[in-house]
């Protein structure tokens, strides 16, 4: 089993996209407009430029340039920079679902847990956000206020689980 | 634990949730001091099937009703709180 | 060869040896002191239902006391204890309280309680010493202890023949499978009766298993099943007292399963006759266990006792490794082991044994009404075999009662459980009422409940099997009656007149057997038991040696103490320099939620109690909130940053609260309002810079003359784009920095390099109490308590006149308006200083009429002064007090004035 490397990505502007109204016609403005259906629940879409990760009904995570975003939803909703309160921990390896399970009450051992999957849990008290960005990589976005204590406690179980 | 099935993740862990009170008791902005105060004070506790409002604080933070006997634990149904048009 | 040590002394082990196995191996035969009677005793059973082999394993920080030696493996350097002896085991000085057993009989604690209070003095001493099990390690246990999730369709406990088949095929039919064995290897029940072709079966059936993608635990002990079908699953990684690989001792696993299969078995019940408890009286199975599976062979001079048919394998057992069978006492009338070959004796029950303090010497029987007596060493007895249905119980099980095998077995289950082989369908027994003479006869060994007891218990009235337990203390310690409950179920069956189903059970509670402390924590176990929430200036701070304190999860700068200040010191130079000059200090943990669109002044005037729809794009003002009851639970400001968006900020202590109360009335109670509130707590970090030259250093940073009080500007610091906020916590002219937390040590570095160019200072929590006391401004769980409305703290001024926030119907209770209510006053120190959380009393030995909630002092002038709450307050301005700690000593006389001690008119924002 290749080991596990979990480190932290660099800072990058990160957007909540809230919409309060006319979901239809937004997703067909954001579809015109982007070339990608917003994302259902639980799922992600996009590319490296812009992705957006929906991890709850009415709000999806933005990862990349957010600028037309804006006029995209119109009176239909907002646009909010949130990206300083977030670190994203990237856990790539083959074992990454396994160092999921441990202090967590989530199923990302689950095979239907693929790519472009996304889910928020909680993972030894610490609320996180899960991204699959390929069958060895997922990106994990946590407060960055607990993202020191999740680096070293993930850090631990990955040695341990590697011998 | 107990698990419930979020309509809109699908099962996950009572950890990931908090409780927040019975839909009885919620208290309509406009509602009249005293029916108010008889909402928030004078309430029941079925030993039995309640509907209770949780919140998927630590998952997609949706809100939710779920229809739970307390004694057995069985939830019988649960169903979305919130915008309308999203859910 | 395995070397290892009992009470001090080496001895050597085989590999895959259990404690008890390799003990047995050594000739130990005496292990243990009872609970109560200190009575000697050895190993009785090969399993977690050991209730006598209770030693403590490890050394330091890893030692494990309460162990069972019949469940653990040894391993070299195993270092084991004896427990409950002093001054050693061989002659340990409480067994003379075996002499006095009647005064430690049932209920002896409670009527000790209930007599004079001398009595249990007297008691209490030697009691103390005497009783009692293994002592708990007093160092910190160096091991991590994981906590897993898994998931599984199907989760089979119990790795015998039933479970691994039931595994396999679920496994092989693409489920996802976790089966569990709480032995180090599978099927162990096979290795007690082997056959020739199970080792072949089992590692194949393993491989199977695994190669369908199943998982195995071996070590892992099934030991609770909680709701919603979450079995939890303590792993051993390694042994007790043992250095484990990776520092990681233990795993608790949570497995929450589709499906679980029950395939526990069943454990074999003692027999109840006078001195049944003696070093060499073992189970029956447990004999066959030691003879085939360890290869050792407990006695030379058997003894057989039993009601069925299992024990006659014992006996052949016994005999093939050349131990001779005195007699087997068959309590069934007909001749069932007849053509077995062996000396039995039909309608016979024991009676008593003899022996010596480490071993057996004769056992003695009723046949057909005649005592017969015989030399042994060894007695086996089998008196039925009780399923192991304790997972299906805390399942919300019901079960039925086996007639045939005098047992309860599992019936239904409100959780998705079944239960297969031995622990569905027990072996059929011959029913036996106890004829021996109950004093002696123990039925909850490791408690030392006798037969006598449970008569004694119910001629002194105890019906309730639940009573029963109480009084006993049957049933209780780290068995859990597994051996016991049986015996006195049926006991008290049979003085209640009543078939054993109806005499009622007990709870069967998790966890099925004892569970490391730490392995609870988990990872809680070490630090501060949670994850610390670190600033995002944490390193810029750090850098700085500050005294730090905990504020809920967080951490936040005290004070910066430098050239060897004291923190009082420290906190008067800091607040000074704001007082004097300027002072800047890390305000990032404060509540701040975003509010856009069309209805977000609306949506913020049903959170906060103030209008909040007047404000002007680039004004801001205080707020608070209340509970639906009209009670201020929070505080904070609202800033209109744009046409549509506005800025709320709170108290740090309350965020996760208000976080949910926001999201609540969004999602609950204004579901179609065109609004989006965000949590951005963490994604601004935030700095004040506060003090008379906190607007000159302002305009430098910015470069623009800053905003006036109260009014908020997007500036740039540094180049970094930020949000500045002029509002005041201190009393100074003062400004909150909003900065993307990503890019604010810059802007942090920026700030520090002007607020040190004009002789200012960094200052922390201690030196921004003593501000904002001074000042009079609230602080959430302070002044604000959950208690006072708006009225009491003279905020109903500002309250929203057109209603229609959240707590309005509550706050319109005629009660609130009454007078007598506890209301926000200043306190200034006439003799003496102001003791924190003092009591108010109008004279010395007065009833309370209210208590200071936070004292300081003035910070140029000196002088103790304090914000407080008191009946009636506001009318009581000029009135003399004295405030008081008598749990500390600490008094002072003080005037009730209006709570601001600094610029009460507020000069001071104003430029």
């Amino acid at each position: 089993m290749t080991k596990l490397s979990i480190s932290m990505l660099p800072a990058a502007p990160l957007h909540a996209f809230e919409i309060w109204g006319n979901p239809a016609a937004v997703g067909k403005r954001f579809k015109a407009a982007c070339g990608f259906a917003l994302p259902a629940l639980g799922r992600s879409d996009g590319t490296a430029a812009l992705r957006l990760i929906r991890f709850e009904p009415t709000v999806w995570l933005v990862e990349g340039d957010a600028s037309p975003l804006a006029s995209i939803l119109s009176d239909d909703g907002a646009v909010t920079a949130i990206g300083g309160g977030i670190v994203r921990i990237r856990l790539s390896g083959n074992n990454w679902r396994t160092v999921l399970m441990e202090g967590g009450v989530f199923d990302a051992e689950s095979p239907t847990f693929a790519a472009g999957c996304s889910a928020a849990t909680i993972i030894d008290h610490v609320n996180v956000r899960l991204h699959v960005v390929d069958e060895t990589t997922c990106d994990a976005y946590v407060p960055l206020s607990f993202s020191q204590g999740l680096l070293h406690f993930w850090t631990q179980a990955a040695d341990a689980l590697a011998g | 634990m107990m698990q419930f099935t979020c309509p809109h993740c699908g099962p996950r862990a009572q950890a990931e949730f908090v409780y927040e009170r019975t839909v009885d008791s919620v208290v309509a902005l406009d509602a009249p001091p005293e029916d108010a105060m008889r909402t928030l004070f004078t309430r029941n506790n079925p030993r039995g099937v309640d509907d209770e409002i949780w919140r998927h604080t630590y998952g997609c933070r949706a809100w939710m009703v779920i229809t739970r006997h307390r004694v057995t634990n069985e939830i019988s149904a649960i169903r979305a709180v919130g915008p309308e048009a999203l859910t | 060869m395995i070397t290892f040590s009992f009470d001090g002394k080496s001895y050597t082990a085989r590999e895959g040896d259990t404690l008890a196995a390799a003990l047995l191996r050594n000739g130990v035969g005496l292990v243990g002191r009872s609970f109560k009677y200190h009575r000697p005793r050895g190993i009785m059973t090969a399993g977690v239902e050991e209730p006598n082999a209770l030693v403590t394993i490890g050394e330091g920080g890893r030692t494990e006391p309460n162990t069972r030696a019949t469940d653990v493996f040894v391993y070299e350097g195993l270092v084991a204890k004896s427990q409950n002896r002093w001054p050693n085991l061989s002659f340990d000085v409480g067994s003379v309280l075996g002499l006095a057993a009647p005064a430690l009989s049932a209920g002896f604690y409670y009527k000790t309680f209930f007599g004079s209070a001398k009595k249990w003095m007297f008691y209490e001493y030697f009691i103390r010493k005497a009783a009692g099990l293994g002592n708990a390690p007093t160092q910190t246990d160096p091991d991590r202890f994981s906590q897993r999730a898994a998931f599984c369709d199907l989760l089979v406990i119990g790795a015998g023949p039933a479970g691994m088949q039931a595994a396999v095929e679920a496994a092989e039919v693409g489920k996802r499978v976790i089966l569990v064995e709480q032995d180090n290897i599978l099927a162990p029940s096979l290795l007690r009766d082997p056959q020739a072709q199970d080792a072949a079966w089992i590692k194949a059936t393993a491989e199977r298993i695994r190669a369908a993608g199943g998982r195995i635990l071996t070590r892992t002990t099934a030991s609770g099943y909680w709701e919603h079908d979450l079995v939890t699953l303590t792993q051993r990684i390694a042994e007790p007292g043992q250095i484990p690989p990776h520092n990681v001792a233990q795993c608790l696993w949570h497995v929450r399963a589709g499906h679980v299969i029950l395939a526990t078995g069943s454990i074999e019940r003692p027999m109840a006759f006078a001195h049944n408890d003696r070093p060499g009286v073992m189970l029956s199975q447990a004999v066959r266990t030691y003879v085939q599976r360890f290869g050792v062979v407990p006695g030379k001079r058997a003894v057989i006792a039993t009601n069925n048919d299992d024990a006659y394998k014992t006996a052949q057992a016994l005999k093939d490794a050349g131990a001779h069978i005195v007699a087997i006492i068959d309590a069934r009338p007909a001749p069932a082991g007849a053509g077995s070959g062996f000396r039995v004796y039909n309608n016979a029950v024991p009676l008593s044994t003899k022996g010596a303090r480490h071993c057996l010497k004769s056992v003695t029987a009723l046949v057909d009404d005649k005592t017969v007596s015989w030399d042994a060493d060894l007695m086996a007895v089998s008196g039925g075999f009780t399923p192991v249905v304790h997972l299906h119980m805390q399942a919300g099980g019901t079960l039925d009662w086996n007639e045939h095998a005098q047992a309860f077995v599992p019936a239904a289950s409100r959780q998705n459980v079944t239960t297969i082989g031995g622990a569905a369908d027990p072996q059929a027994i011959f029913k036996m009422v106890p004829v021996s003479s109950p004093k002696k006869s123990f039925i909850d060994f490791q408690n030392d409940v006798t037969l006598a007891d449970v008569d004694l218990a119910w001629a002194e009235g105890y019906r309730s099997v639940e009573h029963l337990k109480r009084y006993t203390t049957l049933g209780m310690a780290t068995d859990q009656g597994k051996l016991s409950n049986m015996a006195a179920l049926g006991r008290l069956a049979e003085k209640q007149g009543v078939a054993i189903p109806e005499a009622g059970l007990t709870t069967f509670r998790p966890p099925y057997t004892p569970v490391t402390m730490g392995l609870i924590a988990g990872a809680g176990a070490k630090d501060a038991g949670a994850h610390i929430r670190r600033l995002a200036l944490y390193d810029l701070h750090a850098a700085k040696n500050p005294i730090w304190q905990p504020l809920g999860y967080w951490f936040r700068p005290r004070a910066y103490p430098t050239g060897g200040e004291t923190l009082a010191q420290a906190a008067l130079r800091e607040a000074k320099a704001v007082r004097n000059n300027v002072g800047m200090t890390d305000v990032s943990t404060l509540a701040k939620f975003e509010i856009s669109g069309p209805d977000a002044a609306a949506f913020l005037e049903i959170i906060c109690a103030t209008t909040v729809s007047k404000l002007a794009v680039g004004r801001g003002r205080y707020t608070f909130m209340l509970r639906e009851d009209g009670v201020v639970f929070d505080d904070g400001t609202v800033w209109r940053l744009d046409e549509n968006r506005y800025l709320l900020t709170s108290s740090t202590g309350g965020a996760d609260r208000m976080a949910t109360h926001i999201s609540y009335v969004r999602q609950v109670l204004c579901p179609q309002m065109r609004v989006s509130a965000v949590n951005v707590q963490e994604h601004y970090a935030g700095i004040a810079v506060a003090g008379p030259k906190a607007k000159s250093v302002l305009a430098t940073l910015i470069g623009e003359e800053p905003p006036r009080h109260m009014s908020t500007v997007p500036a740039s610091i540094a180049g970094v784009p930020v949000i500045i906020l002029a509002a005041s916590y201190s009393g100074e002219r003062a400004f909150e920095i909003y900065v993307d937390a990503s890019q604010a040590e810059a802007v942090w570095a920026a700030c520090e390099t002007q607020v040190n160019e004009v002789g200012g200072a960094l200052y922390g929590l201690e030196a921004m109490e003593f501000l904002r006391i001074e000042k009079g401004h609230l602080v959430v769980g302070g002044e604000v308590d959950g208690r006072m409305t708006p009225h009491d703290l003279a905020l109903d001024k500002m309250l929203n006149k057109a209603g229609g926030y959240v707590g309005a119907s509550g706050l319109a209770r005629p009660a609130l308006a009454e007078t007598r209510r506890r209301q926000l006053v200043g306190l200034e120190a006439i003799e003496g200083d102001i003791p924190e959380g003092a009591m108010l009393v109008t004279q010395e030995g007065a009833s309370p009429v209210g208590h200071v909630s936070a004292a300081a002092f003035r910070i140029i002038e000196g002088g103790s002064v304090a914000l407080g709450q008191l009946t009636d307050g506001f009318a009581r301005h000029g009135e003399e007090l004295i405030a008081t700690s008598p749990t500390r000593g600490q008094k002072a006389r003080v005037r009730v004035v209006v709570p601001h001690f600094y610029d009460a008119a507020g000069e001071r924002y104003r430029d």
